[in-house]
């Protein structure tokens, strides 16, 4: 999982819970998987993700001296800050770990890099 | 001059000798009979035979020129040459002499090259002639008079009058009385009766059968179809629908013999309807076999001596009389029972509501997780209109393909950031070997944040649905989580499988139908067969034959694995009818439908959620 997708992963489906977001995330095998860096991609992908999950995100990897708590302005002109959200979002791999309902503690694995994020019938 | 003839003479002898030697070892080859280079009383006609015309009357006074006598001709279906078995080594000799490489009784005056052989073919004799008929079916020759052949003939329009409901079918002229005959519903409409009932004429046929019809579900017909057959005419085999019509089914044959095939599973029986007879068909022989007769010029049948023979067909009118039944039909024989397939009763729906989560459980969820590979492999191709879709979105879009499978859709746009989810874990697996970005989920709650994505994929997933308000959700999810501005596509699988008359792929890829091995209802009513042993018979649902067209909404489908098992796996579907999807989508919230279309076999639909601002 890359934490892109992490960004838009929500537990709101548990009965019960009104936002689920951002789930608790835990990493416990990652990967990292180079690719080419596209600042306009970057760019253009920031209004539609949440920040506070990319802040997240930057604290389990541990990469919070390169991630601000709050989103700059004009990021864009900022290249280095560019790089190393390409980097966070879209060349680290999770392989195995978990996620976790802010709100009801309920745990959803990340095995072989896949999230599993099915409830049970009497859990919706 | 007389050097060239001799010439021609030997170039003669040549090519017979080269001809002979390769029909012999056609024989040879076929039914392991061997030439003998010393005279038998066998003779094998090595060029002509039941394939190209030959009769047993044409070879038998060809023979009796030579002055040699024949005991018996051994002809065999499908073959071009034939064998006889003459009365002494003699007659074998004068038969020989006079015919081989001199008569001239082949195809359009070729000559005939025989050959003496040791031994006649071990299957000879044994005929598809000498089986019982189909229950229920009966043939009344001589059922009615030369001079009532010409009036029933000049009654139904012979003479020139046009004014009946006619239509021109690719193999036949065809003319209704009563009610007209349906070709595209297979059906009549009991509503909408034709100015011209059956002619009185036909009158004189109902008191013949005053022996019979006493079992009958009906004493006159109200319904009469006039097909006339050239010769080289046929009709596929069929049978008659059952809610059309009631039992039994009568056809009179007028001015030629013909042949007619009844076929149940493998079952097959040739019937010879001889010129002036009456079919009789009811019962089995009218529910539970089909019946069609073969577009050839030449019939093969059986000889005066208790062999086979070929017959020019000529211009053959039948008249098919049967009486409407203005209902469902009640028979007991299921398997092509056109009431009894299409039915969805009502326990059916009040169970699919109940066991819908048990059924998409055991009949997608379980049955994509064991066929997951061998599906993933017969899923590559994107389909263009899909990939249209994908291209249509600005660079760096977010798009999420619910129900991605083996994410063949997910790498289409590499411009977008393409997320995917799906049930089947096996499926899944695939897509991430391919370091795809998936997760598993199902489709009724998709774990992503509401109003975050510029567009939405579903292809071929919601059909997998066993409600309508299970259908309903998966749409409104997919409406919830895009922003707005934001589209979706939704591909469902159709029931009906033609648009304009023109087969969907998935028909089309019905081989042994195309090449007219077989039909729908043949295949139906094999897999019936097949399926009846492997499966428990408390199935709720029908089960579909892959490559025909749907019989009903709510099926399942059959999926065999490649392996030696060859294990049947049925999935669910609830093929959809047409506007059922645009209904769907008439029904979210938030949500305007930009277009729908039709694409090889599936309605799709895409919409759009509307902005906040122009609400």
């Amino acid at each position: 999982m890359k934490l892109s997708t992490y960004n838009f992963l929500t537990s709101m489906a548990i009965k019960g819970v009104k936002v689920g977001f951002p789930l608790k995330l835990t990493i416990n095998k990652k990967e990292v998987v180079e690719s080419e860096f596209n600042p306009t991609f970057v760019e253009r992908m920031l209004p539609k993700l949440d920040w506070s999950a990319v802040y997240g995100a930057a604290q389990v990897a541990e990469l919070t001296d390169d991630i601000p708590a709050v989103q700059p302005e004009n990021i864009g002109e900022n290249e280095l800050l560019m790089q190393k959200l390409h980097h966070l979002l879209f060349e680290i791999d999770v392989l195995e770990g978990q996620l976790e309902c802010p709100e009801t503690g309920r745990v959803f694995p990340i095995t072989d890099g896949i999230p599993n994020m099915l409830l049970n019938e009497d859990e919706v | 001059m007389h050097v060239e003839e001799t010439q021609q003479k030997v170039n003669k002898a040549k090519k017979a000798d080269k001809k002979q030697r390769r029909c012999l070892a056609i024989i040879k080859n076929d039914c392991e009979v061997s030439p003998s280079d010393e005279p038998t009383t066998y003779l094998a006609i090595l060029n002509v035979g039941l394939s190209n015309g030959l009769t047993e009357e044409c070879l038998l006074m060809e023979a009796a020129a030579t002055g040699g006598k024949v005991i018996q001709v051994v002809m065999l279906p499908g073959k071009s040459y034939c064998f006889l078995i003459c009365a002494s080594l003699e007659d074998s000799q004068h038969i020989y002499e006079g015919m081989h490489n001199i008569s001239t009784i082949g195809q359009q005056g070729a000559v005939a090259y025989l050959s003496y052989v040791k031994q006649l073919p071990a299957n000879a004799g044994k005929s598809e002639w000498n089986k019982p008929l189909p229950n229920g079916l009966h043939v009344i020759a001589d059922f009615v008079s030369e001079e009532e052949e010409s009036t029933l003939l000049r009654a139904i329009g012979g003479d020139g009058r046009t004014s009946e409901v006619t239509g021109t079918l690719k193999h036949r002229n065809v003319k209704h009385f009563g009610f007209e005959f349906l070709y595209g519903s297979n059906n009549v409409d009991p509503s909408k009766p034709l100015e011209q009932s059956i002619p009185s004429a036909c009158d004189i046929l109902w008191p013949r059968l005053d022996n019979f019809a006493s079992t009958w579900d009906w004493s006159s017909p109200d319904q009469l179809t006039v097909n006339e057959y050239e010769p080289g005419h046929g009709i596929p085999p069929h049978v008659d629908t059952h809610s059309a019509f009631l039992d039994p089914i009568l056809s009179l044959s007028l001015q030629s013999d013909v042949v007619m095939d009844f076929r149940r599973g493998d079952d097959q029986v040739q019937v010879r309807l001889p010129r002036r007879s009456l079919l009789i068909m009811s019962g089995e022989a009218r529910y539970d076999w089909t019946h069609g007769i073969r577009p050839k010029h030449i019939d093969v049948v059986p000889s005066a001596s208790g062999g086979l023979t070929t017959q020019a067909r000529g211009k053959r009118t039948s008249l098919t009389f049967r009486r409407l039944r203005n209902g469902p039909c009640d028979c007991s024989y299921p398997a092509l029972c056109d009431t009894q397939q299409t039915k969805v009763p009502q326990e059916l729906t009040a169970s699919l509501v109940a066991q819908a989560v048990t059924l998409e459980q055991q009949n997608v969820h379980e049955v994509y997780d064991k066929i997951a590979d061998h599906f993933s492999e017969t899923r590559h191709t994107p389909w263009p209109q899909v990939a249209e879709f994908l291209d249509s979105f600005e660079p760096q879009s977010v798009v999420l393909d619910i129900g991605c499978g083996n994410g063949k859709y997910l790498g289409c746009n590499p411009l977008l950031l393409a997320v995917g989810c799906d049930r089947a874990q096996g499926l899944l697996a695939v897509g991430r070997r391919k370091r795809q970005n998936v997760f598993r989920c199902d489709c009724l709650n998709v774990p992503v944040r509401s109003s975050s994505i510029d567009g939405c994929i579903s292809i071929a997933v919601i059909h997998h649905l066993a409600t309508k308000e299970r259908r309903l959700s998966a749409l409104q999810e997919m409406a919830r989580v895009l922003r707005p501005g934001g589209r979706a596509l939704v591909y469902v699988w159709a029931k009906d499988q033609r648009k304009n008359d023109k087969k969907s792929t998935y028909l089309r890829q019905n081989k042994a139908v195309n090449k007219e091995r077989t039909t729908e209802q043949q295949q139906r009513q094999r897999q019936h067969q097949e399926l009846e042993q492997q499966l428990p018979n408390n199935n709720p649902l029908p089960i579909h034959t892959n490559r025909t067209e749907f019989q009903q909404q709510d099926v399942l489908v059959p999926w065999k694995t490649k392996d030696e098992q060859k294990t049947t796996y049925l999935r669910y579907y609830h093929v959809f009818e047409e506007q059922e999807l645009e209904n769907l989508v008439s029904q979210l919230q938030e949500v305007q439908l930009i277009k729908s279309y039709y694409d090889q076999g599936n309605h799709c639909a895409i919409f759009e959620k509307i902005s906040k601002n122009s609400l």
